[in-house]
């Protein structure tokens, strides 16, 4: 994943940061107990949601312990302890970074994806023996992701379809069900917010893919031809902006549907978050600097 | 049944005023106008149910019966008017809306005149799937097909129409909507400053 799905932090309270920032260390030390300290470099914001959600949605009751941490060994933090969802959360990141590492090196023979590939490879095996339906799932979801890549897919629906498939499914295995209903919109929601992360993506790497001549739906889809980056941008950006805020808003329909704990921090992300983040990546302000210290 | 202040999302006790409020603002949030082509709509209604039931109680509660909301929702009926249909376009409609989305898009690739009403139900199929993007191209060739034709026209705009909504609901939620910013507050902190030099005293001594 990638790491676009982030609240937005001035609009929350006090308390609702400091539970999320209770997720994100949870998710953390969960990836450093499971898989050794160097796989704690593969966290990011997607996968924390990730926990985040489930959680929710599953009710946990967690406990919340102060525990210092590595990067900062003098200030105590609250970490969300005894918790499935950032658990398993946790193990899909692993498996989900492995894959990442693996395309980038059969890609672009990147030799730092392969050192990454290595590193996290006996983290990914027993991530595998925790969640093997979730890894088989993955897997079939990002090979029909690749075949389409292969064949040139023109049109950002098809192509960003199996990734929306990818996320509903590890939405729909990380969940426990007592009621099909719920798990539609559950569903709906996963394969909409999967949706909303490759077509950001596609258009946040539209330099790097022209540059690079790599596959990218959009550049076929509007057919771009040889013209400046910024030009294709502004001709491409509204059509673009309204499929990405139409996404959000089926994510959102789906989320006014579901019964869950910590409402209002999800609800900041879906609402306010996403959509800060669809504008400064459409509007090419996509500035990691002030993202990446929480 | 569920406690009806917590479906409503008030206080317990809340006065007749603020049940009404937050009726109307649920109401209006899953009315099935809101999740027309969207799987969740029978979800939706369901909510809606529960929602009009737990108004209905609190307002008995209060003694006080019948609202002109609740007499709205119950005409919140599916109105199927569709007029010169061939068969198998009722056939691929009535899939579409029982969500038989596989077999719906079966039937319809079995219709060799691509006129306006194919394009706008290949654009339904595709909206149920997920698909925005290609669900608009395809009603835009429907419309543009037939401009006459409302039901199009209808789908379109409430495409667009679930985009507004959704960046009202989160401009509403943000919480400084009008406060001052930083610039402003610079402003008039150098301003003030400037007025307590004038009176002989200072507030920033650096400047």
């Amino acid at each position: 994943m990638f790491g676009y799905i982030l609240p937005d932090k001035g609009e929350m309270k006090i308390k609702e940061y400091e539970l999320f920032r209770a997720y994100y260390c949870g998710v953390c030390k969960s990836m450093g107990k499971s898989f050794g300290p160097l796989c704690r470099f593969a966290l990011n914001y997607d996968s924390v949601f990730l926990g985040m959600l489930l959680s929710s949605i599953n009710k946990e009751s967690v406990s919340l312990k102060k525990e210092p941490c590595i990067a900062n060994p003098l200030k105590r933090k609250w970490v969300v302890k005894n918790s499935n969802s950032v658990d398993f959360s946790a193990d899909i990141n692993i498996i989900l970074t492995y894959y990442k590492f693996k395309d980038d090196w059969t890609d672009e023979k990147s030799y730092l994806a392969k050192l990454g590939q290595i590193v996290i490879s006996p983290g990914y095996k027993r991530a595998l023996n925790c969640s093997k339906e979730a890894e088989s799932h993955i897997k079939k979801s990002l090979e029909k992701l690749h075949a389409l890549e292969s064949q040139r897919c023109s049109s950002m629906d098809i192509a960003a379809d199996p990734f929306g498939e990818l996320i509903k499914g590890i939405i729909s295995i990380g969940c426990n069900w007592d009621n099909d209903k719920k798990k539609e919109a559950v569903e709906w929601l996963g394969y909409n917010i999967g949706k909303w992360i490759y077509i950001i993506d596609a258009f946040d790497d539209i330099e790097k893919d022209i540059e690079k001549n790599s596959y990218n739906p959009l550049l076929l889809q509007y057919m771009y031809k040889d013209e400046e980056v910024n030009e294709f941008k502004n001709r491409i950006r509204d059509e673009v902006r309204f499929n990405l805020i139409h996404t959000l808003a089926q994510a959102a329909s789906a989320f006014e549907l579901l019964d869950m704990n910590n409402k209002s921090i999800i609800e900041n992300i879906l609402y306010l978050g996403m959509d800060k983040k669809t504008k400064s990546v459409l509007e090419g302000r996509s500035c990691n600097k002030d993202e990446k210290s929480l | 049944m569920r406690n009806p202040y917590e479906v409503l999302g008030i206080r317990e006790g809340a006065s007749v005023d603020e049940i009404k409020r937050a009726y109307k603002e649920l109401v209006k949030k899953y009315h099935p106008d809101q999740y027309r082509n969207n799987p969740l709509s029978e979800l939706a209604e369901e909510k809606l149910k529960e929602i009009n039931q737990a108004y209905d109680y609190l307002m008995k509660q209060y003694e006080k019966s019948g609202s002109q909301y609740r007499n709205q929702s119950s005409s919140y009926g599916s109105n199927s008017g569709y007029g010169n249909d061939t068969s198998l376009y009722s056939q691929i409609r009535m899939n579409i809306m029982n969500g038989n989305i596989q077999a719906a898009e079966t039937l319809l690739n079995r219709v060799t005149m691509k006129d306006a009403e194919w394009h706008y139900l290949r654009g339904l199929i595709f909206m149920r799937k997920g698909w925005y993007n290609e669900a608009v191209n395809s009603i835009n060739t429907a419309v543009n097909m037939d401009p006459s034709n409302m039901e199009y026209r209808d789908a379109l705009n409430r495409i667009a129409y679930a985009n507004n909504r959704y960046q009202a609901y989160g401009y509403d939620r943000r919480y400084s909507a009008g406060g001052p910013d930083l610039c402003t507050m610079c402003q008039c902190l150098i301003c003030s400053d400037c007025c307590c030099e004038c009176m002989g005293g200072d507030l920033i001594n650096c400047i």
